[in-house]
């Protein structure tokens, strides 16, 4: 009923105003679409309509650009008019030479899914592996860590306390040097050292007094528990 | 006539005797049009034109952003790290809410009654998805799940936990599927696909990387175990506490089990058929050799 209003009041104007060009809400347009009513204001957007019919180039004439003698654009032809076209349906999936290059592609590319699970499983078990191996390594040593602090702490013991004897040794012998000589003397020196010398084999004679004595107490001893 | 009874009443006859409506009884809502600010005119707006009293401000002579007065700037001080690197070569999936997906299904644009697809997403202006962008599709993020309830069978790409659990609580079928991305491109705008006079191509596998993924039955993958998916279902059931309905006495129950096969992207249509818009046909291939490779 709005329209119809309308459409008397356009007329109605259109007839009044001769001279002058008024754009209307509907206005009767003889347009290259024909009659056709555009219910759009001043400069309405073109429709865009394409009713010229199907276009396909010709195949032989040397104007016709190259594109649009390839066979991605006869499918594309095919797509947009159907049989019209006039286009052999068969060309539109890939013959057999194409075929072979396509399925030696994904035979390349795309390995079926049971290759890929097994590549899967393989990648898992060896990360598996390789961690389950150096936890071992870890464990093993760890395990022989206590052992392995004993022996450390027994060593520095012993260095610490032979180093103290040694001390204690060379204190002595100087000491005694002191005593015998009167003066304190440089240990290098080579008196020092006959010193050294002549008590060694003091307490050699000593040890082997000892082990005589030793001796002969063991000889006496166990005849005397046998009888 | 008199026994005929008017809507409007009394409105209507207000509204039919007042004048026409022409530009000199028009107003714009107090609040809707804001003076502009016009620099350099009138007691105000002159003078300094709103740029300060002299130096850099009023001369245009800034340094430039990020400038701290020779102090090395923060974006300088902050040492580089790797947070973007290689971020044009992973996956993106598009969030969709259920609170949206339940907003799309009450307003009717998407229809439950039918298989939910990325297609009916798209087509319902549900979501965007640009396969340009390195997107793989869409993710079921679990935003609504409390005022969500709809049965629906739904095809996503991804789907979180607590999304999967609201979906399978209403009595629903979720599968999480893959997409190569020319397969996506021709899900999300399937008719320009059509124009360009191409067989539907086959789906490919998902990637060595995402192959778990789509065979672990806790993400519904659809190269999962059916009998997987059943527990999986069960176990989901126990861990969000609610009653698992069973879905085979439904009267929906076959449109819930329909799923796609592994190399079919849009329902009802198979690899290497032609469809043709103009002439609404569908064209299959007859070659032995072709029918083998589409249907492997």
């Amino acid at each position: 009923m709005a329209a119809s209003m309308l459409v008397q009041r356009t007329a109605a104007l259109c007839g009044t105003f001769k001279g002058i060009s008024v754009s209307k809400a509907v206005c009767p347009v003889n347009s290259h679409y024909g009659f056709m009513l555009q219910t759009a204001c001043y400069n309405p957007r073109p429709l865009r309509l394409d009713l010229r019919g199907p276009y396909i180039p010709d195949k032989d004439s040397i104007k016709t650009p190259e594109w649009q003698k390839t066979a991605r654009y006869d499918k594309k032809l095919f797509g947009r008019f159907g049989s019209a076209s006039h286009i052999d349906p068969a060309s539109l999936w890939p013959s057999h030479e194409e075929l072979e290059k396509i399925k030696a592609e994904e035979k390349q590319w795309h390995p079926p899914l049971e290759v890929m699970l097994k590549n899967i499983e393989a990648k898992e078990k060896e990360e598996t592996e390789k961690r389950l191996a150096k936890e071992k390594l870890i464990a093993a040593n760890m395990a022989k860590m206590p052992k392995m602090i004993e022996d450390w702490r027994r060593e520095k013991r012993e260095t610490k306390r032979k180093l103290k004897e040694e001390k204690a040794q060379k204190a002595k012998l100087l000491a005694e040097a002191r005593e015998r000589f009167g003066y304190s003397m440089d240990p290098r020196s080579p008196k020092f050292l006959e010193m050294v010398a002549e008590i060694e084999k003091e307490e050699k004679k000593k040890k082997k007094l000892l082990k005589r004595r030793v001796k002969e107490e063991q000889v006496a001893a166990p005849p005397v528990a046998q009888s | 006539m008199s026994f005929a009874k008017k809507n409007g009443g009394k409105a209507f006859d207000i509204l039919q005797n007042l004048p026409r409506i022409t530009l000199a009884n028009l107003r714009p809502e107090p609040g809707a049009k804001k003076a502009e600010k016009r620099r350099g005119r009138g007691q105000h707006g002159g003078n300094r034109s709103g740029r300060g009293h002299k130096g850099e401000r009023q001369r245009g002579n800034r340094p430039r952003l990020g400038f701290e007065g020779g102090q090395t700037p923060f974006y300088l001080v902050i040492p580089k790290y790797g947070f973007n690197e290689g971020h044009s070569r992973r996956p993106q999936y598009q969030p969709l809410t259920l609170k949206r997906l339940q907003y799309l299904i009450d307003l009717g644009r998407v229809d439950p009654t039918q298989p939910i697809d990325l297609t009916q997403l798209v087509n319902a202006r549900g979501v965007t998805i640009q396969p340009l962008k390195r997107d793989y599709g869409v993710q079921l993020v679990d935003e609504g799940s409390d005022i969500f309830g709809a049965k629906i069978n739904i095809e996503v790409q991804r789907a979180s936990e607590g999304a999967i659990a609201a979906i399978e609580r209403n009595g629903g079928v979720i599968t999480t599927s893959f997409y190569d991305p020319i397969s996506l491109g021709i899900l999300i705008k399937p008719v320009p696909f059509f124009m360009r006079g191409q067989p539907i191509p086959r789906r490919m596998l998902p990637g060595e990387n995402m192959v778990p993924y789509y065979t672990s039955a806790e993400n519904r993958g659809y190269l999962a175990d059916p009998e997987e998916i059943q527990q999986a279902r069960r176990a989901l059931a126990q861990k969000y506490n609610y009653v698992l309905p069973d879905i085979s006495k439904d009267e929906l129950y076959h449109m819930l089990a329909v799923r796609k096969d592994v190399r079919q992207i849009f329902f009802g249509l198979s690899p290497g058929w032609v469809v043709n818009m103009p002439e609404k046909k569908i064209l299959k291939p007859t070659d032995e050799k072709l029918l083998e490779y589409y249907s492997s």
